[in-house]
Order: C-alpha cells, then sequence, then structure tokens
C-alpha cells in the first residue's frame, strides 16, 4: 500500500488580502514525482514553500507521515529545497556546499567524505570536489544543488522550477537526470514548473493549479487525454474547445453536427465543452467531412504542418503532414475516441479558440510566464 | 594626438604625486631646510622614532581608528542588514537617506553640534569635563557607520535572497544562516566599510579638533599644532610613512573585494584560494591589532594623578634632537623630590584663539595653559584663571625683575613668564647697505624695490607703518589707523610679497632681501641661509614685544601638582633646554646669566635676544600690543582688505 508522506488539508494563504492559494487539498505519496503545474500567480511556488517551511499557511493543516508539521521551522523539516537559481555558497567550494548540511549537524569528516562523494557520483560530477561553484556551468551548478539538497537523504525533496534559467537542449537532458536521481535515490520530489512539457515527461502525478485552485490531478496521460475543464486542455498541450451539446450518453452535438464519443454519465442535453487535440482531427476532401471549413493559416513546424481552418467562424488548429493551401476548403473528420467532454467550467469559453493565434503571440505569452 | 594624450596623462600624473615625491624626497633630507637638500639620510625618521610625544599621539590615532574602525563596522553592518529586511520600500529608503546624510554634512557641522551635545550631556550628569577619549570615539563611530552602510548595503542587495533560505533548509537556525552563509557573501563589503572607516578616522581633522577632550591628542591636531614654529622634518617622515601605509591598505582592500556584482552572470569572477588567504590574513591581522591597542588602553590607564599640560605646538624642549626632554624630565623630578609618580599629558595648540575657544567650552580641564600676553589679560578679566600660591613656586625669584608688573599682570598674581620676543628687521648684508639700516625706513627705501617682504597679517603689519610713524599701536582712533594704511600704500610697490611661513624659505635662498620677523625665528632662517647670503637683524627703537607666560586657568583640577610643574620649568636644566629648543628670548636669570648657554647660543644670538633689558619694562608697556576693541579690529580688518585689494 502506498505511505502518505505529505498531506495538505485545507491550506489557505493570502498576501495582502489577495488569496494566493484556497482551501488546497493534497495527498503526496512516498517515492512519488509530483509535479505541480500552472501559470505564474497559480499559487505552486507557495504551496512549496508552505512545505518546505519558509511560509506559514493562513488556514489549513500541513501533514508530514501523519503529524502536524506547521510549527516546524524549515531547518527541523525533513523536506530539502532545491531553489530556481540553486542558491549555492559561492564562498565555498563544490565540496564544501555539498558538505554543507552535513557540517551543521556535526557529522564526522570521514562520513562527509564518504557522502559527497557518493552524491558526486549520483549527480554524475566525480572530480568537482575542489571546484569553485561560481566556475561552473548552470547544468553543473543544477546539479551541485540536487546533491547539496540530497546528501542529508530528506525524504522529500522540493524542487522550484530547477530548469528554468537552463537552455533548451540542457533542460531535455537535465530532464532525464532528474527523473533517473529519483530512481535513484527513491525520494519523493515536488516538482515546480510552468512548462507542461516538462511535467508530462517527467512526473508520476502532475497537479495542474491556477488561481490558488487545484483544477485536477492525475497521471501524465490522464492529464492530457481526458482533461477536466477548459482551463486544463488548453494549458496542457493545444487544444480546440467549442461549446456543445451532449444529446446523450455518447452522442454530442456542435457546430450543428452530431458527432460519436465515448463519453457517459452526463445530463440530458447537458451544454459541454467539447475538447478535440489538434492531431486527432482527420483532413479529408471537403464532401466527405463532418465538419466544413477555410484554410486561413499555414505554418511548417518540421515534424508537421500547423494549419488553422475556419470552421462557421470558428478557428480550428489542426497538426496534419499534408499540406493544405491558404484558402482551400477541406471537410474535418474527428473519430469518437479523440472527443473529450468535460462539464462546464469558469473556464468555459476563455480557452480554444485559435482565432487571435499566433506562434509569435504564444511565446510572449511564455516569456511572461518565465519572468 | 597620441603623443599629446600621453604628455597630458603625464601632467596629471605629476600633477596628482608631484607633491608625494617632494615630501618624500624631502623626509629623507639630512638638514632642516626647505629650500636645501642636503644629501640623503634617515635623520628624520630616527628623530620620528625619539619623539614621545608624536609617538604617543600616533598610538592615539591607531588606538582610536581601529577601535571607531571595528565598533562602526559591526554597527554598520548590523544596520545594514536591518535596513535590507525592511519590508516596505519607503521606509528603505527613507533610512539610506537618513544615514546618507553624516556623509554629506560637513565635517564642521557634524563636528560642533557632537561638541555641543557632549558638553550639554555632560553638564547634564554635572561632569567637570565632557570631552575625553570616549566621546572623541563616539564621534569617530557616527561619522564612520555611514560609511560601512554605504559598502554593506550594497553587497546585501546583490546577493541572492534565497541564499539564507537554502542554509536554514539545510539545517541552520537563522542565526548560523546569517554567519555561516551571509556574513562570508557580504564580507568583502565589511572589510572594505570597515577599512574606509579606518582611514577616515585616521586622518580625520575637523571632528577631532571639536570633540577631543584634554590629553587625547591625534596625529592630525598635533601637526596642526606645529605652526606656531614651521613643521619639522620629522612629519615628513611620518607622513611618508603613512602614506605608504594607507597604499598598502588601499591596494589590499581591492585585492579582497573581488566579488563583482553578481548579476545574471553565468561565470562569476571566482576568489581563488590565494585570495581567500589574504582575506583571512588581513582579519588576523586587524584582529589582533585591535585586541592589542584595546588591551594597551586598558592596561595604560594611570593609577597616578595626570597633569595636563596645554601649550604651542613645539614650544618645549622634548627630548627631538638629542636635546632634554622637559616632559619626561618633569616626571622624573617630581619622583626625586615629592616620592610619588605623576604623568604629564601634554597637548598642543595652534592659537591663542584656538586655546581660549577650547577652555571657553568648559568641555575640558587643563593644569597647566602657556598663552601671550594680551590673551592672559583677557582670560584673567574673565575670571578664568588662578592666582598662583607663589610658596609653591620659589623659583619665581630668578625672574627678572624687567619681567614683572607688566600690564597683562600688574600684581605679579596669575602668570610666570615662559618667554618673550620682538620683532626686528631682517636684512641680507650682501645686498644691503649697512647705513640704510637701523630703524623701520629700511622697509620704505626705494632702493630696495620688489626685494622687501611685509607682515601678510593686520596687526603686524600695521605696526610697522605705526612704529615707523611713531603712533600708538593701541590707540583705536580711526585716524591713527588710517594714517598707518596710507604708510603702508605708499610702501606697497616696494613689497615683493605680503608673506607669513613663505618667509624662511624666500629670505633663506635670497629671494628678498628685506623683512621684519620675529627675533627667535630669525636664527631658524640664519642657520638654513643658502651661499651667497648673510642675513642680518636689528631692532629698530620702537617695536612689538611680546611675552608668553604660564598660568593655571580656572578649570584646573590640581592646583599644586601645577604649581610644581610652573618651578620645575624655571629650574636652570629644564629652563635652558627650553630656551635653546624655542630660540625666543628667556626672562629667568639662571637661563640668561648661563655660561653654558651663552656659549650654545653664540655671541650674535646673545646681542640680539639679550640687549639692555633694563628698560625692557617700560618699552613692553609702551610698544607692545594689547586686545583691541571689536569695532577697532573690524575697522583694521576692513582697511587691510581695502590695502589687498589693490
Amino acid at each position: 500500500m502506498r505511505r502518505k508522506i505529505i498531506e495538505l488539508k485545507g491550506i489557505t494563504k493570502a498576501y495582502d488580502g489577495e488569496t494566493v492559494l484556497d482551501h488546497i487539498n493534497l495527498d503526496i505519496y512516498d517515492n512519488e514525482f509530483v509535479t505541480l503545474l500552472g501559470p505564474s500567480g497559480c499559487g505552486k511556488t507557495t504551496t512549496l514553500r508552505i512545505i518546505a517551511g519558509f511560509e506559514q499557511p493562513d488556514e489549513g493543516d500541513v501533514l508530514f507521515l501523519g503529524e502536524d508539521i506547521a510549527s516546524l521551522p524549515p531547518y527541523r523539516r525533513n523536506v530539502n529545497t532545491v531553489f530556481q537559481r540553486y542558491a549555492l555558497f559561492p564562498h565555498l567550494n563544490v565540496f564544501e556546499n555539498i558538505a554543507f548540511p552535513l557540517r551543521v549537524k556535526k557529522v564526522p569528516g570521514a562520513e562527509i567524505e564518504q557522502k559527497v562523494t557518493e552524491m558526486l557520483r549520483l549527480v554524475a560530477l566525480p572530480g568537482f570536489e575542489k571546484r569553485s561553484v561560481t566556475s561552473l556551468s548552470g547544468g553543473q551548478q543544477q546539479r551541485v544543488a540536487i546533491a547539496r539538497a540530497l546528501v542529508s537523504q530528506p525524504k522529500v525533496l522540493l524542487l522550484d522550477e530547477p530548469l528554468a534559467a537552463l537552455d533548451a537542449k540542457l533542460r531535455k537532458d537535465m530532464q532525464a537526470e532528474l527523473h533517473k536521481i529519483q530512481r535513484a535515490s527513491g525520494i519523493t520530489f515536488i516538482f515546480v514548473t510552468h512548462d507542461q512539457e516538462e511535467a508530462l515527461s517527467m512526473s508520476d502525478t502532475v497537479v495542474v493549479m491556477a488561481e490558488g485552485l487545484i483544477q485536477q490531478i492525475g497521471t501524465p496521460t490522464d492529464i492530457y487525454n481526458e482533461p477536466q475543464n477548459a482551463f486544463v486542455a488548453d494549458f496542457i498541450g493545444e487544444s480546440n474547445i467549442v461549446s456543445g451539446v451532449m444529446l446523450e450518453d455518447r452522442k454530442v452535438k456542435f457546430h450543428g453536427q452530431v458527432f460519436e464519443c465515448v463519453d457517459e454519465g452526463f445530463g440530458k442535453n447537458e451544454p459541454v465543452d467539447v475538447v478535440v487535440r489538434p492531431e486527432d482531427v482527420d483532413i479529408v476532401p471537403e464532401d466527405r467531412g463532418q465538419l466544413r471549413g477555410v484554410v486561413t493559416s499555414v505554418t511548417f513546424l518540421g515534424v508537421h504542418y500547423e494549419i488553422i481552418v475556419d470552421v462557421q467562424g470558428f478557428k480550428w488548429m489542426i497538426q496534419t503532414t499534408d499540406f493544405c493551401a491558404v484558402d482551400s476548403h477541406i471537410g474535418l473528420s474527428i473519430e469518437p475516441d479523440a472527443i473529450q467532454i468535460m462539464h462546464k467550467s469558469k473556464y468555459s469559453g476563455m480557452f480554444g479558440d485559435y482565432s487571435s493565434f499566433s506562434n509569435e503571440f504564444d511565446e510572449l505569452s511564455d516569456a511572461e510566464e518565465e519572468e | 594626438m597620441k603623443l599629446s594624450s600621453k604628455i597630458f596623462t603625464a601632467l596629471i600624473l605629476v600633477f596628482l604625486f608631484a607633491p608625494i615625491v617632494i615630501l618624500l624626497v624631502f623626509s629623507f633630507n639630512a638638514s632642516k631646510s626647505l629650500s636645501v637638500m642636503s644629501g640623503g639620510s634617515l635623520y628624520w625618521y630616527r628623530e620620528l622614532f625619539r619623539d614621545a610625544e608624536t609617538l604617543g599621539a600616533v598610538r592615539n590615532t591607531l588606538v582610536l581608528a581601529v577601535s571607531a574602525a571595528l565598533i562602526s563596522t559591526v554597527m554598520g553592518t548590523a544596520a545594514s542588514v536591518g535596513i535590507h529586511r525592511l519590508r516596505s520600500k519607503a521606509v528603505r529608503l527613507g533610512y539610506e537617506q537618513v544615514t546618507n546624510i553624516p556623509m554629506i554634512n560637513p565635517d564642521i557641522i557634524t563636528g560642533i553640534s557632537l561638541m555641543l551635545m557632549f558638553v550639554f550631556v555632560g553638564r547634564l550628569f554635572g561632569a567637570a569635563t565632557s570631552l575625553n577619549f570616549w566621546t572623541m570615539l563616539i564621534a569617530h563611530i557616527t561619522f564612520g557607520v555611514p560609511y560601512v552602510i554605504l559598502q554593506v548595503l550594497p553587497k546585501l542587495q546583490q546577493m541572492d535572497e534565497s541564499l539564507a533560505e537554502a542554509a536554514m533548509d539545510l539545517g541552520c537556525t537563522p542565526l548560523q544562516a546569517f554567519f555561516k552563509v551571509e556574513i562570508p557573501e557580504i564580507m568583502p563589503g565589511i572589510v572594505t566599510g570597515m577599512i574606509m572607516a579606518f582611514t577616515l578616522s585616521l586622518d580625520d581633522f575637523v571632528i577631532s579638533y571639536f570633540t577631543s577632550g584634554n590629553g587625547f591628542e591625534t596625529l592630525p591636531i598635533r601637526i596642526y599644532n606645529m605652526t606656531k614654529k614651521t613643521v619639522t622634518p620629522k612629519m615628513y617622515a611620518l607622513s611618508t610613512i603613512i602614506f605608504f601605509t594607507i597604499l598598502a591598505l588601499l591596494i589590499m582592500s581591492n585585492l579582497i573585494d573581488t566579488s563583482a556584482p553578481g548579476v545574471a552572470r553565468p561565470m562569476r569572477r571566482e576568489r581563488t584560494a590565494e585570495q581567500k588567504k589574504r582575506l583571512r590574513l588581513a582579519g588576523g591581522i586587524g584582529g589582533v591589532l585591535a585586541a592589542g591597542m584595546i588591551a594597551l588602553m586598558i592596561i595604560g590607564a594611570p593609577d597616578h594623578p595626570v597633569l595636563n599640560v596645554y601649550n604651542w605646538g613645539e614650544y618645549i624642549s622634548d627630548g627631538s634632537e638629542d636635546c632634554f626632554n622637559t616632559i619626561r624630565g618633569f616626571e622624573q623630578w617630581y619622583r626625586e623630590n615629592y616620592g610619588s609618580e605623576v604623568e604629564v599629558n601634554y597637548t598642543t595648540f595652534a592659537s591663542n584663539e584656538d586655546m581660549y575657544a577650547k577652555i571657553a567650552s568648559g568641555a575640558v580641564s587643563y593644569d597647566v595653559i602657556i598663552p601671550s600676553d594680551y590673551m592672559i589679560a583677557r582670560m584673567r578679566d574673565e575670571g578664568m584663571l588662578l592666582p598662583l600660591n607663589f610658596d609653591n613656586i620659589p623659583n619665581y625669584e630668578n625672574i627678572g625683575e624687567s619681567f614683572r608688573g607688566l600690564y597683562y599682570d600688574p600684581e605679579n598674581q596669575y602668570t610666570v613668564p615662559y618667554t618673550y620676543s620682538f620683532v626686528g628687521v631682517i636684512w641680507d648684508a650682501e645686498r644691503v647697505d649697512e647705513a640704510d639700516t637701523g630703524d623701520w625706513d629700511l622697509m620704505w627705501n626705494e632702493k630696495y624695490k620688489g626685494d622687501i617682504l611685509q607682515f601678510n597679517n593686520s596687526r603686524d603689519a600695521f605696526a610697522t607703518a605705526q612704529y615707523k610713524l611713531g603712533l600708538d599701536v593701541n590707540d583705536p582712533d580711526p585716524e591713527n589707523w588710517s594714517r598707518a594704511l596710507e604708510e603702508l600704500k605708499t610702501q606697497q610697490p616696494l613689497v615683493k610679497s605680503y608673506v607669513m611661513d613663505e618667509i624662511y624659505n624666500m629670505m633663506e635662498s635670497g629671494e628678498a632681501a628685506v623683512a621684519s620677523y620675529y627675533a627667535g625665528d630669525y636664527f631658524t632662517m640664519l642657520d638654513a641661509q643658502a651661499a651667497g647670503v648673510d642675513l642680518r637683524f636689528y631692532v629698530p627703537e620702537r617695536t612689538n614685544y611680546f611675552i608668553d607666560a604660564m598660568c593655571i586657568p580656572s578649570c584646573c583640577q590640581q592646583k599644586e601638582l601645577a604649581e610644581a610643574f610652573i618651578n620645575y620649568m624655571l629650574e636652570e636644566e629644564p629652563a635652558v633646554a627650553n630656551a635653546e629648543y624655542i630660540m625666543y628670548g628667556c626672562p629667568n636669570r639662571v637661563v640668561y646669566e648661563s655660561e653654558e648657554y651663552a656659549e650654545d647660543m653664540g655671541e650674535e644670538a646673545m646681542e640680539i635676544l639679550y640687549p639692555n633689558l633694563d628698560d625692557f619694562a617700560e618699552k613692553y608697556n609702551r610698544f607692545a600690543y594689547r586686545n583691541l576693541d571689536p569695532e577697532t579690529l573690524s575697522l583694521v580688518n576692513t582697511l587691510w582688505e581695502e590695502l589687498k585689494i589693490n
């Protein structure tokens, strides 16, 4: 049976009257790689800092192995943090940085030596003992920070957007590396990021957060394939989200057409949000399509084209390997299992229409989130 | 273009460093002269290290600077941390600005306000003297702290906020995190701040001047007070040593301060093991020095009475250049005659007015002072002097009859004369016809146009004209002064320049041929005259005489001890030594009747300094300057300005 290592119960936190966390409930299990995913300001970092002990919740309990730790200061919690900008101590070399928590605990010298060496091997930096931390590359500093946080064998490692400062290539390598380290150490990792790709590729469990609330908890595949509301659907990957009506089990109507689907249990004629991933739409000759539209833009992205199709004034995004010219009339066909039905939420109508979409705009908003 | 820019750079460097080079060269001069370099020697360095008073001032300066630097550093660092952690930006900026004010504030205002505060608080608690080492220390800390904050605060702001959190996360308590992580991170700022506080304290004059008490004299104050005579070349030696010490500190602080602002740069400059070693070394030296200084201070506090003597700079035989050390001599004499220990705390002033201000502030206490006649008259009138008990000063009988009952102390109650001198005319026999000499007319003689030097000080300059015209130098009648002004205007086209201390060089080198100045100073010039210059001296019938006398101010704490000191100063050995050192006239019979003294001084000096003394009192009372009333003083200043503007 999986053991609950951390339980957050009804955590609420506000700064200057502005609610950052709104009654969060979250269970984290032993030896799990959990990612808190959400845009900036969603409360994910605050959650992490509450677990670390840097912040006190206004309301709610933090349980560690069933015990309330709300009043414990950070230095008495068996939880360590890897900071966004590593927070290595510039006046100490690599060895001393990693040895720092052991020295504070007055561990004997020989044991320190052995543990630090072991850690350096784990993070693939053997022989770096005497190097100054300021002379290391970003990726190397990252590894030292992880080694330093792991050396005193905490039960939980908290990682606050640790890859944000790395370039794309290094980021990919470190993602794999982190995953490997987590498996090797058997320690629970709680990883905070706003990068959905990072979250999907590394995690056992993804916690999607927005506006101080948990939107969805699940495995990466669950989150991707069965988003529970328009926010999650949009935040995780690309999604076309249209308003529809559930006619009956496994029958949904949108754009004036009735589609077969696999979802059940909605009320009769219940208004719903319908999600279709761009790669799940097939392009067919106009007369054979369930929907018909006009291509308004085509972007070549290497593996596939990304085309925007105007269907009755709603812009769909489709990822396809077939080329379609701009202004050509095409038909769209969607398989029943490609359709995900969601209950209406406060996010309905806010996402999923690509009318104003451009790649440039998307990158800009990504950049803003990284700030 | 390139050449011209090189020349320009070279010129800038010359301007910047020429004074230091000159100082350095002359500190190795074998003779006293500023114009003649007579071979390299370490003479002045040896003299410096024999000068206990100056070394004492150096010690005081160092004790003060090290203590002030250490305390400022601790306080400034703590303040920086406090300011840095303030949540409200407005409050934080406010504090930063407030801490900047003492740096922008003129020293003089800081000095005066601190003095006022100390005196006020001292009075509040009924302390007899409120200025002492501790007030000076507080003053130096006051101006040191802002500089430490200036260095430390930016380091805190550059520091990654999460460093402290990381330390706590890894098991440190907040206090451990501060000492193990934050302090090492801001250490370069702390060290730089400490060095700045140290050097600022080391050379501060203005603030120290206002806040120093009796008996605690720092080096800058001591050097300033040497202006009664010229600054001795010992000070060049000392300045050279200080310059190189500060230079070494500066280089050290630059080596330590290697950490550049850590702005999102992947590779911050690395602090090498070597630099760390230096850092530790610097810290170690600082610590040892500080501990030593403080220990010295605590151990050095005497348990026997301390006599505070306040005199002109370089106005006592102090053991330099193999002369007798009068101060140590008194301590020994006292031990032998009274069987108990006494320590003399000897400090100096630069002018009567400085001395008066210091004593009038009521914040200090001196036991013996040696002011000039007119100031004695004023202090006596204002009740600032105590009548002497002459039973304790039996040697007073050695004072010549001519020097008793003078206007400043007609009843012989308050004073024992120390030195006297008078103004005469110095002339170069190589260029001036002896027939033209003898009275003040030489200073107005057309033949020597462009070779004449006149005093650059209103009272002395006007007096030359008044004596020439047979006017009374103390007559407040404006007519008297405007007639003198007319005479000075007639003289003006003949005058090469109006000088004070520059006279030494100009006369010694033969640049000028006629000047009027004080008798004692003439001997200094004579000693240093260049080849082809033959300086002579005569005293016109009517001229200025002055006397400096020993008195006991009303703030005196141990009158009998002070009287013992005055009595000792009249003994043959110290009196002769002082007379030979100062080279002014001495009113003490055991001196001017001493054969050894006459031999040492030489015939010419004896003739000049000790003409027929029978009519000294009469001449003195007729011709010596008296205190002028404020209206007359302001008139004299106005007329003087009028002359100088032409």
